[in-house]
């Protein structure tokens, strides 16, 4: 299996939950830019291994840079970044990757020459506080749950249709595929956010090839269904019990872009 | 880590902690025996891994696409049984449900979920010592889960 890949799934994912971890919103957006190209990488690293008559898998062994200051957090990225770069090939995708990373250290650098962007990162704290928000004990135990079971699916989704979409010649089932990882990025992010805020940061945890091999597509398309009408009823459920008008608009939005998911997911049978 | 932190009253700290930081998550390289639980319906698994040495549970892994609360159980669970014999390992399926206190129907239904990939996989290492070429062992389950949460 390939190495190149697993790091770079690795350093999607470093880029990806730095951004959530950093309150800043600009350092937070424009981190979330690089995981969007590190993620294309991957995509990309992929179809050149399955071009090649080789093949990949979503192992990792990677371990969640958790750190207390912007710095540090920045710090850790750079190290992630340096890492990969032996293992790029001498081609044209090689050098994409590589020159898009040295801008990537690039910024990283230019973060940390201003010290007024070391700030405290909470995002770990376990808190589980919504400081803007008065959400009584019991909400937050259901928003805590809801968070975590949706950002590990969300994850799942990506991982699946991106492993699906590298192998089919359908051109509809690729466009398909392509709208539902554009959609499960943008939740992923925004339950990314949300957990950071409350505290509870943590990699979703890795895909078994059980659960992205997939064999029959009309019953992975089925059960798929069954679970974006189980988290539609999750989101009606949470934005009822959160007596929040601005959470409970989200909740209401997040359940109304499943119900087109699963449309979708039905011009795949 | 959990020492150090003050956790505001509501979810308990352990579950917290289990769910941010599955314990024994993922794959065992060379395992003795791999058992399955597999529900139809939803889909939903628990593969799990158990490395033996005599009677000693040395090491044991699971993975799964199921809900929180199966994954909670299954980080408890391995931990319970890491470094004990396989007959506590037995008695510990009976410990956990003492642990996890009063359960709901479905909460139930994660935890079976998770021992009866644990019980595959001692059957997979039966019909292996009887010298039978089984990768692993898989059961069905009757129930299924609808991904209630433990959170006491």
């Amino acid at each position: 299996m390939s190495n190149l890949y697993k790091k770079k799934h690795e350093l999607w994912l470093h880029i990806t939950f730095a951004s959530f971890a950093i309150n800043d919103e600009d350092i937070k957006s424009r981190l979330y830019e690089f995981s969007l190209i590190a993620f294309r990488h991957m995509k990309w690293i992929g179809t050149n291994l399955l071009d090649n008559g080789k093949n990949y898998n979503y192992d990792r062994g990677m371990k969640l840079s958790k750190r207390s200051t912007v710095f540090e957090v920045i710090e850790a990225l750079a190290d992630e970044v340096k890492n990969i770069h032996p293992l790029y090939e001498e081609s044209v995708l090689g050098k994409r990757c590589q020159t898009d990373d040295d801008y990537l250290l690039e910024y990283l650098s230019q973060i940390l020459k201003n010290a007024d962007n070391n700030k405290e990162v909470t995002a770990f704290n376990m808190q589980r506080k919504w400081l803007d928000k008065n959400l009584a004990q019991e909400q937050i135990d259901a928003l805590t749950m809801f968070l975590f079971e949706e950002s590990y699916k969300e994850y799942e989704l990506i991982l699946v249709y991106a492993f699906m979409q590298a192998r089919t010649d359908d051109s509809l089932q690729f466009s398909i595929f392509q709208d539902l990882i554009d959609e499960s990025h943008f939740h992923l992010k925004s339950f990314g956010n949300m957990m950071a805020k409350m505290g509870i940061l943590a990699l979703p945890r890795e895909l078994h090839e059980m659960t992205y091999v997939i064999k029959d597509l009309e019953k992975f398309v089925t059960d798929g269904i069954a679970e974006e009408e189980a988290a539609k009823v999750m989101c009606k459920e949470l934005s009822d019990a959160i007596k929040d008008e601005e959470l409970s608009k989200f909740f209401n939005f997040i359940n109304y872009q499943e119900s087109y998911h699963i449309e979708l997911m039905k011009k795949l049978l | 880590m959990l020492e150090n932190v003050k956790l505001p009253e509501g979810m308990n700290p352990e579950t917290l902690e289990h769910l941010m930081y599955p314990k024994n998550y993922g794959k065992l390289d060379e395992p003795s025996c791999v058992g399955v639980a597999v529900d139809e319906k939803t889909g939903e698994y628990v593969i799990f891994y158990t490395l033996l040495e005599g009677e000693t549970v040395k090491d044991a892994k699971y993975a799964t696409n199921g809900c929180q609360d199966t994954v909670v159980i299954g980080s408890m669970f391995t931990e319970m049984i890491i470094g004990n014999d396989t007959a506590y390992a037995q008695k510990a399926i009976k410990k956990m449900h003492e642990k996890l206190g009063v359960m709901s129907e479905q909460q139930q239904v994660c935890a079976d979920i998770v021992f009866s990939a644990f019980v595959a996989s001692m059957i997979n290492f039966e019909h292996k010592s009887e010298g039978k070429d089984e990768e692993m062992h898989v059961l069905k389950m009757k129930e299924s889960c609808e991904g209630e949460n433990i959170n006491e």
